[in-house]
């Protein structure tokens, strides 16, 4: 890691838009050699072939592929990521919609995997071999290895449909549907800044299932890390020599072993969140969320590429941004990186 | 440490009950349906241009037509009388108005129509087929005065077969003063109608949410009166089994994309109805008359007798379909006794050896991979692999397998139809048309053109027939057709009648599924708990 000087931020700014635009290269291609018929899933399966050639050249899938490639990069450039034929609207609007479901849905799981995670591999690693670290890693395997479309049905089956602890697909119960004007897309910030708490809860207990499912994943992640980081401070000079003087566990982790993790923690927490919103693509069909994930799935389906585009450089241009911040803060935060490069 | 995980365990319970206690899990309210379906192929809600079952659905209680079709017949519905002469057909509206207060002329029928035809969608198709096109329209349809339409007869067809397609969801009748104030480059309002509503229908578009929700409210001007349902909620509910347990639950009234699986759990139980709406249409199984082995009548006749129809019927297709492979629905009128084709193994064998390949051959078959299609496919490659034909199955979605339908690019290949009137005619003009079937006419519009199976005998027929004016000889040509389709070892083979199954919960009472997708919910109320 070497010290962070602006040439060092430019050029990691620079090796950001690369990838994307490797990215984007990418997607474009396999989405245009794919064998699939967005016009034929817009016309109709009965259309006449005026109406079909019509269309096709409507939507310019007539014209060579670096053409199609260069109007689609114009376009981008003004922020226009074309229609979708899924919904007719600007696939921007539609990301706009889209996006916040699926933001709020994986920060929630991203607070709530940290929360419980990091003591549980804190606690592992204190307690090596003891009950507690056999029970953390039982919790990281089995999250780690179950597909997390099993656990969403699992998960209604018991806490929403024979439990009727949390409400059931969707983000909020019907009879609320359309009471809360959008203002960030966030439902439960939405609903808290109109001042309606009931929608609020409603909100909150659909939410909560399909986060901890989420949160599960990426908890398993985080208290393995969380545990081997620990391990590592744990036999080090200065930590025994403070559990020689007498410190107790609680001073130790508080005192020495967080402050020394916290940078390694965070970009954990930032792969996890990245992680988080691709897995939100399988929690979003079985809790018809009506996120990102969802969206995509749809216009695969239909073959609507300007929308799978779009959706894929969005979570894509996230996931990148997230390991960026999360290799900043590594350079500002820890001091020692800088001096191990000099 | 037991301490520690005790203290865990009832902390997370007591997390868990917090947020669950303002859950208060109430059924739907008694004013509102909620219906859960995949919305996921929902394009459009614009009448002229959408053609997808879900959103006709969603249309049919959005906008009216002139005329609707009640147990198969043609009944009024904007149109309270009308007269047929050899011309043409004068219609008498009635005193309706639009959910905008605007009330119901014949300038709106007129604007309707010629909007059909003018935004020329995939919608227009049927129309485009007896003769009514952009060009000409504007002559056929006038309006005499506030209240009278009259529709001329393009010459290429009865007027009962233009009331049978006046009754489809592409000919509903828009507020045309509405529209035309959302026109932008001459789209005829088709960007703004897409997702807002100008009917006169029992209800109107409140919102909708691609791939979330289509919430339509009761229209107090409706002229029928209000609905009894306060709005009705069409939730994105793609996955069976949580469908399943939502219907269970109570969080909906209706679902109607369940897997066969979920669906016999209803069977039966207590508290809910399952409904077998017929549509008409067919499972069927195409076979590329391209391919040289195909092309083959005796293989064709071998591939009828190499399907165990039965024992598919009764152990996949159960509230899907019922074996049928006459392309008409065997209760309409008119319509002839099945053939005997049935599984019989030996008899296939020799229909093979006969015509030339003893030892068999292999084939793929490909199909959308979706209930019940792809049990099919599998039960089809079992009783085919029996009489010497391998067969690979190749899945894929939607947009692959119809696109390689329309390329003529499959050996075998499973679509589903359904019929646009309830009639032979239009339950059998699909199967048995194929004006030009050269490569070049690139027909792919013709179902029949891509299986690549030419039947000149059979389209004069049909053109025949939707020209005959006297019932009786039309019955007559419509027995005619089946018979005529049965004797040439048809390459598009139906295998099934088409039904769509809903699970209904009792509460919800006069919900009936209409064969053409038109379920009309104004009737619809629903018990207290």
């Amino acid at each position: 890691m070497k010290e962070l000087t602006a040439s060092e931020l430019a050029r990691r700014i620079l090796h950001l838009i690369v990838s994307l635009f490797i990215l984007l290269c990418v997607t474009f291609v396999i989405g245009r050699v794919l064998p699939s018929d967005p016009v034929g899933a817009i016309v109709g399966e009965l259309a006449d072939p005026a109406a079909y050639e019509a269309m096709r050249t409507r939507l310019g899938l007539d014209l060579p592929l670096y053409q199609q490639f260069f109007i689609y990069l114009q376009g981008l450039f003004r922020g226009d990521f074309g229609q979708a034929i899924l919904t007719g609207n600007s696939v921007a609007s539609d990301m706009l919609q889209a996006f916040p479901a699926t933001f709020e849905l994986a920060t929630l799981a991203v607070i709530i995997s940290a929360v419980v995670g990091v003591p549980l591999g804190l606690a592992a690693a204190l307690f090596r071999d003891s009950f507690v670290d056999k029970f953390a890693r039982v919790v990281a395997l089995v999250g780690h290895s179950t597909p997390v479309f099993w656990f969403g049905i699992v998960g209604l089956v018991i806490f929403y449909a024979a439990l009727d602890w949390v409400g059931g697909p969707g983000r909020i119960d019907v009879f609320y549907e359309g009471m809360v004007e959008p203002v960030t897309g966030m439902l439960l910030v939405d609903s808290l800044l109109a001042g309606e708490t009931e929608i609020f809860w409603n909100a909150l207990s659909h939410i909560i299932l399909p986060a901890a499912i989420l949160a599960y994943m990426a908890m398993a992640y985080i208290t393995r890390m969380t545990r081997s980081f620990t391990l590592e401070q744990l036999s080090q000079d200065y930590v025994i020599a403070a559990r020689a003087k007498g410190a107790g566990p609680a001073r130790t982790v508080a005192h020495h072993v967080l402050p020394n993790i916290a940078v390694q923690l965070i970009t954990v927490l930032a792969i996890s969140y990245g992680n988080l919103l691709e897995g939100a693509v399988v929690t979003e069909i079985v809790f018809s969320w009506p996120g990102i994930g969802q969206y995509m799935t749809n216009a695969l389906m239909i073959g609507d590429m300007n929308a799978v585009l779009a959706a894929t450089i969005i979570v894509g241009f996230v996931f990148m941004l997230l390991n960026f911040i999360a290799d900043i803060a590594y350079a500002v935060l820890d001091p020692r990186t800088r001096e191990v490069a000099r | 440490m037991k301490h520690f995980s005790k203290g865990l365990i009832a902390g997370a319970a007591a997390i868990v009950l917090n947020f669950a206690a303002p859950t208060v899990n109430a059924a739907t309210p008694e004013d509102q349906l909620v219906i859960g379906t995949s919305l996921a192929q929902v394009l459009s809600l614009d009448p002229q241009q959408a053609t997808e079952a879900k959103a006709i659905e969603i249309m049919s209680n959005l906008y009216d037509r002139l005329v609707k079709t009640e147990d198969r017949k043609i009944a009024p519905q904007l149109a309270e009388s009308w007269e047929i002469d050899d011309k043409g057909i004068t219609f008498h509206l009635r005193d309706a108005t639009f959910a905008s207060g605007n009330p119901v002329t014949a300038d709106d029928v007129v604007y309707s129509l010629g909007r059909l035809t003018k935004l020329d969608q995939a919608s227009a198709a049927n129309f485009k087929r007896i003769g009514y096109k952009a060009d000409n329209v504007d002559k056929l349809v006038k309006a005499v005065d506030p209240k009278t339409v009259r529709i001329e007869l393009s010459g290429e067809t009865t007027a009962e077969l233009l009331l049978y397609r006046l009754a489809m969801n592409v000919a509903s009748i828009v507020d045309s003063v509405e529209v035309k104030k959302h026109v932008e480059n001459n789209d005829y309002g088709n960007a703004w109608l897409r997702t807002n509503s100008a009917g006169s229908g029992p209800f109107t578009l409140k919102r909708w949410t691609p791939n979330e929700m289509v919430i339509i409210e009761a229209n107090d001007k409706y002229v029928g009166g209000a609905p009894h349902m306060r709005r009705v909620i069409v939730r994105h509910v793609p996955e069976s089994q949580v469908a399943r347990l939502m219907l269970e639950r109570n969080d909906i009234d209706i679902a109607s994309a369940l897997s066969a699986a979920d669906l016999k759990t209803f069977e039966g139980q207590q508290g809910f109805e399952v409904q077998r709406v017929p549509t008409g249409g067919f499972y069927v199984l195409s076979m590329n008359a391209g391919n040289p082995y195909l092309a083959n009548p005796k293989v064709r006749k071998a591939i009828a007798y190499s399907i165990d129809y039965k024992g598919i019927e009764q152990t996949i297709m159960g509230p899907y379909g019922r074996v049928r492979n006459v392309p008409v629905p065997e209760d309409y009128e008119y319509a002839i006794p099945n053939p005997d084709w049935h599984f019989d193994a030996a008899k296939a064998k020799a229909l093979l050896a006969e015509a030339g390949y003893p030892d068999g051959f292999s084939l793929t078959l490909k199909t959308i991979a979706q209930t019940p299609r792809i049990d099919l496919a599998t039960a089809i490659q079992g009783s085919l692999g029996q009489v010497g034909i391998k067969v690979d199955i190749q899945q894929g979605n939607g947009s692959d397998i119809i696109a390689d339908h329309r390329a003529r690019n499959f050996d075998l290949l499973i679509p589903q139809t359904g019929a646009y009137m309830p009639n032979v005619l239009g339950a059998m003009e699909q199967f048995s048309s194929n004006p030009d079937n050269s490569k070049e006419a690139n027909n792919a519009g013709n179902f029949v053109w891509r299986s690549a199976w030419d039947i000149p005998e059979l389209t004069v027929l049909t053109a025949k027939a939707s020209l005959e004016p006297d019932a009786k000889k039309r019955g007559a040509l419509y027995v005619e057709m089946q018979e005529k389709f049965v004797e040439q070892k048809p390459a598009v083979l139906p295998l099934f009648e088409r039904f769509e199954p809903i699970v209904v919960n009792s509460r919800v009472k006069d919900y009936v599924g209409h064969p053409s997708l038109l379920t009309r919910l104004e009737g619809v109320t629903k018990a207290s708990d």
